[in-house]
C-alpha cells in the first residue's frame, strides 16, 4: 500500500472494494430506510474523512471496519438520545437465551430469513453487532480483535455464542437449504 | 451444539445484500462536507444569538426594575445562562477523536463516557435555574403586587412550575440517563473482559 497515495485515490478504492460492506453495516446498524441511507452516506463521509490521517499501521481493511463501525456506534448512540429511548440492548448471552419457538427456516424464506437476521443484530448490543458482522463477512478472529479491541480469545468465545444463536434461529433447512 | 452449515449459509445469504451500493464520489463528499459546516455554523449562530437575547433580556431587568429580588434574581440569572453558553460552546469545540484511530471497544466506551457525562452535568446544574428564576419571579411580583393583584397567584404557580421542573423532573430525568448509560458502561466492561471499578455515578 502507497501511503502517499491520494487519499480521494484511497477512498474510490477502497469505496470499489468496500461499498457492498459498508451498505449492510448501514443495514445492520439502522431499520429505517431514511436514516439507512443518511448513515451510509455518514460512514462514506467519515471515511473519506479519515482515510487523509491513514498511517499504515493497521491494515487498509481494518481501518475501513473500523471507521465504518465507530461512525455507526456513534449513530447508535446518538439515535438513543434524539428518540429518548433508554438504552436497551441484547447482549448475546440474552440472545442465546432467548431463541428458540420464533425459528424460521432459511429454506422457507430467504427475505424472512434475512429481515429476522437484520432485526436480531440490531437489537444487539454495538460491540456484539461488530462481531456478529465481521464474522458474517468471514474475518478471521485476529481480525476482528484488531477491530473491536477485544481479546483474540473473547472474539473466539464470541463466535461461538454466535454460531450457537443463528443455529438455533435458524434451523437448518436441509444441506442445499441456498 | 451449533451446525456448521447454517452460519454458512446465513453468510451467503448475508454477502448478497448491499450488492449494488450507493457510494458519493470524492467531490460529491466535499460538496456535502461544506454544506454541513455551512449548516453547523448556522445553527450555532441561532443557538447563541438567543442565549445571548435572553441574558441581554434578564440583563436589563436588572437595571429597570427598582425590586432588590428582582434585580438579584436577573444578575445571578446573567451569571448561569452565562456559564451555561461557554459550556455549550467549550463542548462545541472539543475535537472529537478520528473514527478509525480507535478500535470498536474505546470508541464505543468513549461515546457512552461522553452522553454519560452530559447528562451528569445536567443533572444538578439545572437547580441553579432554580434560584435566580424564583427570586426573579417573587422580586416581579412584589412590584406589581398592588397595580394587578392576580400577579401574586400566578407568580406562585409559576413558582411551582419552576420547581417541579428545575428540582425535580429535569435532574431526575438526567441523573436517570446518566445511570443508564452507566450500565450501559459497566456491561461493557464485563463483557469485554476489563471489568474495572468505573462506576461513578
Amino acid at each position: 500500500m502507497d501511503l502517499k497515495e491520494n487519499p480521494d485515490e484511497l477512498y474510490q478504492k477502497a469505496a470499489k472494494e468496500y461499498g457492498a460492506v459498508l451498505a449492510r453495516m448501514a443495514y445492520a446498524y439502522e431499520a429505517d430506510p431514511d436514516l439507512r441511507r443518511d448513515l451510509l452516506q455518514e460512514i462514506q463521509l467519515g471515511l473519506w474523512r479519515s482515510l487523509g490521517k491513514f498511517n499504515g499501521r493497521c491494515s487498509l481493511r481494518t481501518w475501513i471496519y473500523r471507521v465504518a463501525h465507530n461512525v455507526a456506534a456513534s449513530h447508535v448512540v446518538r439515535q438513543v438520545r434524539v428518540k429518548r429511548i433508554t438504552p436497551s440492548f441484547l447482549t448475546l448471552e440474552e440472545a442465546e437465551a432467548e431463541a428458540g419457538g420464533e425459528d424460521v427456516e432459511i429454506s422457507t424464506g430467504r427475505n424472512q430469513a434475512l429481515d429476522r437476521l437484520f432485526t436480531l443484530i440490531q437489537r444487539l448490543d454495538p460491540l456484539d453487532r461488530q462481531v456478529m458482522m465481521a464474522y458474517l463477512e468471514d474475518l478471521d478472529a485476529a481480525s476482528i480483535a484488531d477491530i473491536t479491541g477485544l481479546s483474540t480469545r473473547n472474539v473466539w468465545s464470541k463466535i461461538h455464542r454466535i454460531k450457537s444463536v443463528l443455529s438455533r434461529r435458524f434451523p437448518r433447512g436441509g444441506r442445499n437449504a441456498l | 451444539m451449533p451446525c456448521d452449515e447454517l452460519p454458512d449459509n446465513l453468510k451467503i445469504l448475508w454477502k448478497e445484500v448491499g450488492a449494488n451500493p450507493s457510494m458519493f464520489s470524492p467531490d460529491q463528499l466535499r460538496r456535502e462536507t461544506d454544506r454541513l459546516q455551512a449548516k453547523r455554523r448556522r445553527g450555532q449562530i441561532v443557538v447563541v444569538s438567543c442565549m445571548l437575547l435572553f441574558i441581554a433580556t434578564y440583563g436589563l431587568a436588572f437595571f429597570l426594575f427598582p425590586n432588590t429580588l428582582a434585580r438579584l434574581g436577573g444578575a445571578l440569572t446573567v451569571i448561569v445562562c452565562s456559564y451555561w453558553l461557554v459550556h455549550a460552546l467549550m463542548e462545541r469545540a472539543r475535537a472529537a477523536s478520528d473514527p478509525g484511530e480507535k478500535d470498536g471497544l474505546s470508541f464505543y466506551r468513549a461515546e457512552l463516557e461522553h452522553t454519560r457525562d452530559t447528562h451528569r452535568w445536567l443533572s444538578w446544574r439545572w437547580l441553579l435555574l432554580l434560584g435566580p428564576s424564583v427570586l426573579f419571579d417573587i422580586g416581579v411580583a412584589q412590584i406589581y403586587a398592588k397595580i394587578w393583584p392576580l400577579i401574586v397567584p400566578f407568580a406562585c404557580f409559576d413558582c411551582a412550575l419552576l420547581l417541579a421542573a428545575f428540582a425535580v423532573w429535569l435532574p431526575l430525568k438526567n441523573f436517570r440517563l446518566a445511570r443508564k448509560y452507566q450500565d450501559c458502561i459497566d456491561a461493557l466492561d464485563a463483557a469485554s473482559g476489563k471489568d474495572e471499578a468505573h462506576r461513578d455515578v
